[in-house]
């Protein structure tokens, strides 16, 4: 280090360090983080109001009595709601949990095939995968719902795992493709002959260094099955079934809504794939500095 | 919480009422609705006994073993805890009386029954038997999916129903279903404000010009908004508000509003029609005194502005008066004081007038119904099941219970309960909308209502209210587009 | 192709025959179960909603009649869309939603993942906040926005007022010409963390040596990102934005739940005008036409998408 520094004083002087630039970016990150922390702080303070003071019209930021009771509410397993947001939470997870592993096992083998491999209609299957990625959902509500019906699929939790499968498979082949494409291939080459079949070079040698991409896979899954509403609104129908998104459309009633309630549920539906997420990714950034992506 | 009526208005009440009732000329059997008013109401409440098990078994008997999958608009945390403890009860008491039912209930929300419901018979998965909101029934009556059903399917005769609800069941001619119970919406307003404005702060507006002259004198005093008006798209509560004021000065959609509707010719553009619009303009472009998100609320989003005292004047349902109710009594600490005040100054009373004198209100309610057999999830219907379930629900006893905080029976043989003389007594509000009753005008019984109802007619008021199109323009608009919906165009 | 380098060249001989598809197809067997799961599934799913909406589409349904006594009508409903006036005006909605989304998302992911770059104290704080709102339920964050832009008392508003810098709360959703920029603030909102992680990742495979080598050669802080930086993202940048594109093309609940599309079609986007069309009017057969338009759109789209990113893969194959 030091004999860089003195080096550097026998060229051009040197320049500040670019302290314009690191003001940009701190104001710039601050007014960010202003952006994202407000609604989420809304959401909160909301859900520490009682129903009548929720109302109030200037609307205050500092709840006068503020209160636990919406959550105390939705975890008391003596009050209907209680049961039943644990019951959502528990489907939610256990939807969430399949999906992802699936995904996982689908997704892999398909990414290193892509990568590796050249074989008639390639190209085109690539393409036919990450179509799926645009289609609207929405459109496919009502055809979905009559095939899921015929599969004897409605009311059950495999309709949702498997058209949610569909949601992350696209974006996770892409990732996991850009995975394989920088793994030298040397080292399979390695591997076989040193007399491993191609699919103990794929599973022992490749698939370990990819450990990010499949940890970006199962992330995406994960969040996007948790949070989706409009197809488990659509494939479910009985209240055992139903999942955190759908169980949070029941404090709307006809003509009155029960705010702090839906912003305590809201707000406990977050958590988990808050917490997950953020101890997830510092290990997923971590590995990528750690040097898979490199040349 | 004081009922003001005026004995002039409750004459006025007698008389419009029974000229509007007298037209459908059919009285019902066990109660003189050509005498209806709160008096009459509260002497006929507690007169008779009903013994809704004995009665049921004579239906269908209690011994009877089946399955039936049932769907109806659930109460959750939204609604009033005493709504949400009469289903509980009910429930236990039908699973009590029938033990060996396997009833498999589910309760869906208000937003999402429609859809679901739609969607589920697209794919042959419906319930055997639903409730659904009045504006509901008619389409799937007329797309064949509905078997026959009437109340002397289970023991009752139709005479003990509104003739206006039974006209929403009936579609060619033969009924569809029964109707469960029956509400209409009253006035309610903040005193307070009132008189501060300088109104009186016990009368609400007469008519409908005087809700726009009020409504423009609280925002220019107060600085608060006067009436809370509703014009969100495609959320059901907006019709219930509009069509009050646009029947009020003589319009409608087509002739719903007459004594014999034929539906044949559409209103929606004639001047009495554009001059209901026009009050909507009036209030909300030249005089700005309703809320400005009047455009995407519904009439959830007015309470807040009401319970805080900065909405002054909302059309309200029963079940929202109580559930504001609820919300104040629960209230601690400092919101407390601010609570009680508003209940002190909630006052309640009837719609107003057209400026003709004449008043409307949207006849609402919910119906029962029985699918056929092949659009159900296990593709057989079991109708002793069903019925009995449906003997139960509407039987007077029920029909009441059922509709405690939020509504009426539609069987009105509840109105003579010993519940309903408890009702009246804990829930004078009750009295307005009760009295309501006999001024309501059901939506169009057909199909293409929803459609009309949901989407074109608030398109009208956000296309007159936004600017995008005259006042004029956008009722001919709207009335194109009705007359190119029955004529089965786009 | 690959898998020949590091062997012995083969000896010279004649070129084999040129084997046909299904020769080759075969001879490729293996690699056909590696992506046998993935092609079911989305076979499963996607073909048959296709093929019914492709067949829906050139019929109608009107309110009175069950779906399947629906009329035939040939191309009516596509020519009923096209010369619609809403139709046009909804697709500059479209537009300007899916450019505006995906550019500003994708300009401040980059300047989150830029500014967090650097290690500093905090970093892995202010990283995890900047995370939360993609992973938000988007439902729950509608509400909480259709909230805080209420026109009437909304906290925004309330704000703007208490700070003196507006008489009444400014109207947000309820003006059609504001109501479009609301929204797109919301979505940015949802999908910025989304273009931070992938130009964070993107950003790791920048190599330090040149950023230095550049820095003492007196490069300014712009230069070094230009022409250091930005070439070695442009890979990851490429599909970033086109996989914003394509989720905000498709984005439903936000106009859906704050909106619903009005007011007066002034926040309606495509696919919230089709879901009008399918569940508000029960217009199957035009919502099944609309959406065919909407494929075809995006399917073309798709081509040159897949295209660049194949041509991408091919020049890192080398």
């Amino acid at each position: 280090m030091t004999s860089m520094t003195n080096t550097a004083r026998h060229t051009r002087p040197r320049r500040k360090p670019v302290d314009g630039w690191r003001w940009t970016g701190r104001i710039f990150l601050v007014l960010m983080l202003i952006y994202t922390v407000v609604p989420m702080a809304w959401m909160l303070i909301t859900s520490l109001k009682g129903g009548f003071a929720a109302m109030m019209y200037p609307p205050q930021w500092i709840p006068a009595e503020p209160t636990l009771e919406n959550y105390i509410r939705l975890l008391d397993p003596k009050d209907t709601i209680g049961q039943d947001f644990l019951r959502y939470f528990w489907n939610s997870l256990w939807v969430s949990t399949t999906t992802t592993i699936l995904a996982v096992f689908v997704a892999v083998p398909a990414a290193y095939a892509f990568s590796r491999f050249r074989f008639p209609g390639r190209n085109f299957l690539f393409f036919a995968v990450l179509l799926r990625n645009m289609f609207p959902a929405v459109i496919f509500l009502v055809p979905l719902f009559i095939l899921m019906r015929w599969l004897g699929l409605v009311n059950t939790h495999g309709s949702l795992i498997l058209t949610y499968l569909t949601f992350g498979l696209p974006l996770a082949i892409w990732l996991l493709k850009g995975f394989y494409d920088n793994i030298p291939i040397q080292l399979e080459q390695a591997a076989r002959i040193d007399g491993a079949t191609r699919f103990q070079a794929f599973l022992l040698i490749v698939m370990p260094l990819s450990t990010p991409g499949i940890i970006a896979t199962a992330i995406y899954s994960f969040i996007g099955a948790w949070n989706e509403f409009i197809y488990a609104a659509t494939f479910l129908n009985k209240n055992e079934q139903m999942t955190l998104p759908v169980g949070i459309q029941r404090f709307f009633s006809e003509n009155t809504t029960d705010w702090p309630g839906l912003m305590a549920a809201s707000f406990m539906m977050s958590v988990p794939v808050v917490v997950l997420f953020l101890i997830l990714q510092k290990y997923f950034v971590r590995a990528l500095t750690e040097g898979a992506v490199k040349h | 919480m004081r009922l003001k009526l005026g004995r002039a208005v409750r004459g006025a009440v007698v008389s419009t009422m029974a000229m509007s009732l007298m037209a459908s000329s059919v009285l019902a059997q066990s109660v003189d609705l050509s005498k209806w008013s709160p008096e009459y109401v509260r002497s006929i409440s507690g007169t008779e006994e009903y013994d809704t098990v004995g009665h049921c078994n004579g239906v269908v008997p209690t011994d009877y073993a089946g399955r039936l999958t049932f769907w109806y608009q659930g109460v959750f945390e939204g609604d009033p805890e005493v709504m949400r403890q009469n289903y509980r009860d009910f429930f236990d008491a039908f699973r009590a009386t029938y033990p060996n039912i396997a009833l498999e209930e589910q309760g869906i929300t208000y937003n999402e029954l429609l859809d679901k419901f739609r969607t589920a018979l697209l794919g042959n998965a419906a319930p055997m038997a639903i409730r659904l909101q009045i504006l509901g029934g008619t389409e799937f009556a007329a797309k064949g999916y509905l078997e026959p059903l009437s109340p002397e399917d289970v023991g009752y005769s139709s005479n003990d129903f509104w003739p206006g609800a039974m006209k929403a069941v009936t579609w060619e001619g033969t009924t569809y279903g029964i109707p469960t119970n029956n509400e209409t919406m009253a006035f309610i307003w903040n005193a307070d404000l009132f008189k501060q404005a300088g109104l009186d702060p016990d009368s609400p507006p007469a008519t409908w010009d005087d809700v726009v002259v009020y409504s423009k004198q609280i925002s220019e005093k107060l600085g608060v908004s006067g009436y809370g008006m509703v014009a969100k798209q495609n959320a059901g509560n907006t019709p219930y508000r509009f069509m009050p004021q646009l029947w009020g000065y003589g319009g409608g959609v087509f002739d719903e509003a007459d004594a014999a509707p034929t539906y044949g010719e559409v209103r929606l553009n004639s001047p009495a029609s554009k001059r209901a619009l026009q009050a909507s303009y009036d209030m909300y472009v030249r005089d700005k005194s309703v809320p400005v998100s009047a455009l995407t609320n519904t009439q959830a989003d007015n309470q807040a502005p009401f319970i805080s005292g900065k909405l002054a004047m909302v059309i309200s349902h029963p079940s929202e008066y109580a559930r504001m109710l609820e919300l104040a009594a629960a209230a601690t600490g400092t919101d407390k004081e601010v609570a009680d005040k508003v209940v002190e100054n909630m006052r309640y009373g009837l719609i107003p007038t057209g400026p003709d004198g004449k008043r409307a209100v949207v006849f609402g309610g919910s119906n029962i119904h029985i699918l056929k057999s092949e659009y159900v999830e296990g593709g057989k219907v079991d109708e002793q099941a069903a019925k009995a379930l449906i003997c139960m629900w509407t039987s007077p006893e029920w029909s009441l219970k059922l509709a405690w905080s939020g509504s009426n029976p539609g069987n009105l043989g509840g109105f003579k309960t010993k519940w309903m003389k408890e009702r009246l007594d804990t829930i004078p509000f009750l009295d307005v909308t009760t009295s309501m009753l006999p001024y309501g005008i059901p939506f169009p019984a057909l199909p293409q209502a929803p459609e009309i109802m949901n989407i074109i007619v608030p398109d009208m008021m956000q296309n007159a209210l936004t600017g995008s199109m005259t006042v004029d323009e956008a009722a001919e608009d709207a009335a194109q587009k009705v007359e190119d919906l029955m004529g089965g165009g786009l | 192709m690959n898998t020949v380098t590091g062997q012995i060249r083969p000896p010279r001989k004649i070129e084999p025959v040129r084997r046909n598809v299904l020769q080759t197809a075969w001879s490729h067997r293996g690699d056909y179960g590696y992506v046998l799961p993935a092609i079911v599934v989305m076979l499963i799913v996607i073909a048959y909603p296709v093929y019914y909406t492709i067949d829906l589409s050139f019929f109608q349904t009107p309110p009175g009649l069950q779906l399947r006594d629906k009329k035939f009508v040939g191309l009516d409903n596509y020519q009923a869309i096209l010369s619609s006036g809403v139709f046009w005006k909804v697709t500059g909605n479209t537009v300007i939603w899916t450019i505006s989304s995906t550019v500003i998302a994708f300009l401040l992911g980059l300047g989150c993942a830029l500014a967090l770059h650097r290690e500093f104290v905090g970093r892995g704080v202010m990283r995890a906040i900047l995370l939360i709102p993609w992973v938000v339920s988007a439902v729950a964050a509608s509400y909480v926005w259709k909230w805080l832009y209420h026109s009437d008392f909304g906290v925004i508003g309330a704000a703007l007022v208490s700070f003196g810098l507006a008489d009444r709360p400014p109207n947000f959703i309820d003006n059609i010409n504001t109501v479009l920029p609301s929204l797109i603030v919301v979505n940015i909102w949802r999908e910025f963390s989304f273009a931070m992680i992938m130009l964070m990742a993107g950003l790791q495979t920048v190599p330090d040596q040149l950023l230095r080598a550049a820095q003492v050669d007196g490069a300014s802080a712009w230069n070094r990102f230009w022409h250091v930086t930005f070439p070695h993202l442009r890979g990851v940048s490429t599909v970033t934005i086109l996989l914003l594109a394509v989720a905000n093309f498709n984005s439903f609940i936000i106009p859906f739940i704050m909106t619903g599309g009005g007011p007066s079609n002034a926040s309606h986007i495509w696919i919230t005008h089709i879901y009008e069309f399918a569940f508000g009017r029960q217009r199957w057969g035009v919502a099944s036409a609309y959406s065919v338009l909407l494929f075809i759109i995006l399917m073309t789209l798709g081509y040159f998408y897949v295209r660049a990113l194949s041509k991408g893969d091919e020049s890192r194959q080398g």
